[in-house]
């Protein structure tokens, strides 16, 4: 006859329930953890949320005129901002201000005031220059400083000079402004390329270099 | 009638246990039930609210100012439907009561926080219960400033670009945090339906759920009693019947309390919608949160951009530490006062602030730090009228983040040493004239 050796009922029990608790917590949160990530979207790159794009004409952002392209006349030392405007692939004009980090600072300097980091290339006679206007600290669009000495930001006095290719001159912004490569375009102002340094809120190369792309590609 | 309920309901055992709770009467015991009343009008006007809020930020043809069929008038439909609530009839006034709630319950529940701080109450066994009170103001905190959200008008919007900014800052995760908690990157068009959602189901949720819990924690251990218990009736519990003494008196709050508001909401407009405008490339002129974040933001503006790493592949920025890790900090202290502070046995009465001088000290030096960074949320303010120079406004500004705590401090301790020294001789006084005779 074989005797049975009986182990202890109550700790199998025990280890089972605990087992099977542990089992259904790890499928349930694990399930949860899912349904989770659909609060989360898919960033899909439309074209009004692109970045500004080689070809794109500036526009006005001004609510009185905006939409209209700026003229190299309506620029002078005091801020005029603008949109870029692309097409779409029907040839339809958008306005890419679904990414309200692509708004621009627009001036014009008098020929020689332009210094510091400005890349003159990427200007219009050297006197025409586009920047982000969009505060690198935590990106508060940028107006002109009141007393008229640059550009000063109202969240946290961030202060920049548009002269000097948009540095830093005061304030928390740990970056400079980056500048947006122009050229003329009859009266118009026309992009030339990709911003030069990642704009806001861009905090390294590399992710600038994927929106880059995926501009590009989309 | 109470017997028919009695017999179902066995209401006397509730009667028994919760209905005659005793409650201390001293004016300081009153604040939480300020908190709570704010609450509960909150709840009621943000029902009326929602019932004509539209939670979307689809754009709309502005029906007030529609424009031209061929350039329209667009606005977001939330601020439309905001403007709509202002037309309605009270339809202001209860957007008006319902925020100027909102501050009045943080503020109550910050001035409520002082008195269990100051009179030694989150001591043993009662620190569950400040722990739960904590987790309160920040959650009040958080639910003001989704609901701050809702409007969408230019306000709103430069605020929440602000907090996506702070989300997006965390190290490793932030971008994905940012894009997870604002329904996609800002404005993606989820973002007022799902702030909406926050503020109107998960929040006030977590808010009623830490509401009950404190409320039963603090029937079960009763409330710390203040210090004419001990003399009437030693280690009794002293005070109202919650039914019928207590009830009376706390409607009589309520009402003044809700009177008070409402007067407040008629003369004082807060968050004028049409002022702000609908979200637009043009920023606020000294735009500010509100007082209770002030600091945080205060802090923002003095921390040095400087003061930024990388650290195995994270980047650890100045917005980083200024709006996340330091104020953590703060709040990791004031969670760890109880842990700070022991009490061996149970706390039966209230102490006398002057008879623990550090710990008076400590907290009034504590409010006096938080105040000073309120004050440097002004610094753009301070700069541009000369009161500060541009150049050191930091440094001076984190010179005084020691120096004015550090004076409150000694100044706190120099007052109570003398109050001390006042009482001793009155006492002294009072037993010479017991032992000798009044001079007269
Ligand atoms: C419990 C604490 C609560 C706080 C601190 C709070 C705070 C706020 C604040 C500050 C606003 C902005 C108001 C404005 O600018 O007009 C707001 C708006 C709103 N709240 Fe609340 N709220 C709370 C609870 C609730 C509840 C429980 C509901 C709904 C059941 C609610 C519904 C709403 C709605 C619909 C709006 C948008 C109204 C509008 O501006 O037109 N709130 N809330
Ligand atoms: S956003 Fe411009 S200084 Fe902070």
């Amino acid at each position: 006859m074989t005797r049975y050796k009986v182990k202890d009922p109550e700790l199998t029990r025990r280890r089972f329930i605990n087992v099977a608790t542990g089992a259904t917590a790890t499928v349930g949160v694990m399930s949860l953890l899912g349904t989770l990530g659909g609060a989360h979207p898919m960033f899909r790159m439309t074209e009004d949320k692109k970045p500004p794009m080689e070809g794109d004409i500036l526009v006005h952002a001004d609510p009185a005129k905006e939409g209209t392209p700026i003229t190299v006349a309506d620029l002078g030392t005091t801020l005029v901002q603008a949109w870029p405007m692309g097409t779409d692939a029907e040839g339809n004009k958008i306005i890419r201000k679904g990414e309200p980090n692509n708004l621009l600072a627009v001036y014009k300097f008098a020929a020689g005031e332009l210094s510091g980091e400005a890349n003159v290339e990427a200007t219009i006679d050297g006197q025409v220059v586009a920047y982000s206007d969009i505060c690198t600290h935590a990106g508060c669009p940028v107006p002109d400083a009141k007393d008229g000495n640059g550009m000063f930001c109202p969240c946290h006095s961030g202060q920049y000079a548009p002269k000097q290719g948009g540095i830093v001159v005061g304030g928390p912004p740990p970056h400079k402004l980056a500048q947006l490569p122009i050229v003329a375009e009859g009266d118009n102002v026309k992009v030339a390329g990709f911003f030069l340094t990642p704009p806001y809120p861009y905090t390294d190369e590399a992710t600038w270099e994927a929106t880059k792309e995926a501009a590009k590609g989309a | 009638m109470n017997q028919w309920l009695d017999e179902r309901l066995h209401i006397s055992r509730l009667n028994d246990k919760f209905l005659r709770k005793a409650f201390p009467v001293h004016h300081t015991f009153f604040i939480g039930e300020i908190t709570l009343f704010s609450l509960i009008i909150l709840i009621l006007t943000g029902i009326i609210l929602a019932l004509s809020f539209e939670p979307s930020n689809a754009m709309v043809v502005n029906s007030f100012d529609p424009g031209t069929p061929a350039d329209p008038n667009l606005v977001p439909a939330a601020y439309h439907s905001a403007l709509k609530i202002n037309a309605l009839p009270f339809g202001d006034m209860f957007r008006r009561i319902h925020h100027w709630c909102a501050n009045i319950m943080v503020a109550a529940a910050v001035l409520h926080m002082m008195r269990i701080y100051f009179t030694g109450a989150y001591k043993k066994p009662r620190e569950l219960n400040w722990w739960i009170g904590m987790l309160l103001l920040i959650f009040s905190a958080l639910t003001a400033v989704t609901g701050y959200a809702l409007p969408y008008d230019n306000y709103a919007y430069n605020t929440l670009k602000e907090i996506y900014a702070i989300t997006a800052s965390v190290p490793w995760v932030g971008p994905w945090l940012a894009e997870f908690a604002f329904a996609g990157r800002f404005p993606g068009e989820g973002i007022i339906p799902r702030f909406y959602g926050y503020h109107i189901m998960l929040l006030p949720g977590i808010l009623l759920a830490l509401t009950a819990a404190h409320m039963l924690i603090m029937i079960k251990q009763k409330h710390t009693q203040p210090q004419y218990a001990k003399r009437i009736a030693y280690k009794k519990i002293v005070g109202v019947p919650l039914i019928t003494q207590q009830t009376p008196i706390m409607i009589m709050l309520a009402l003044l309390f809700a009177a008070i508001v409402i007067l407040f909401s008629a003369y004082v407009p807060v968050h004028p919608v049409e002022h702000y405008g609908p979200p637009s490339s043009q920023p606020i002129e000294g735009i500010k949160p509100d007082w209770y974040l002030l600091w945080v933001f205060g802090l923002l503006a003095i921390i040095p951009n400087t003061l930024s790493f990388d650290l195995l592949g994270g980047h650890f920025s100045a917005e980083f530490i200024g709006a996340l890790v330091l104020p953590m900090l703060v709040i990791g202290l004031m969670f760890a006062v109880p842990m700070l502070d022991r009490a061996k046995d149970n706390m039966y009465y209230a102490e006398n602030p002057t008879n623990h001088p550090h710990r008076l000290a400590a907290g009034i030096a504590f409010l006096a730090l938080l105040i000073v960074w309120s004050v440097a949320g002004y610094k753009g303010e301070l700069v541009a009228n000369g009161y500060l120079p541009s150049a050191s406004a930091n440094a001076i500004l984190w010179g005084l983040s020691f120096l004015i705590p550090a004076i409150a401090y000694g100044l706190t301790l120099a007052y109570v040493s003398a109050i001390r020294r006042l009482r001793t001789a009155d006492e002294r006084e009072q037993e010479r004239a017991m032992v000798y005779g009044h001079d007269d």
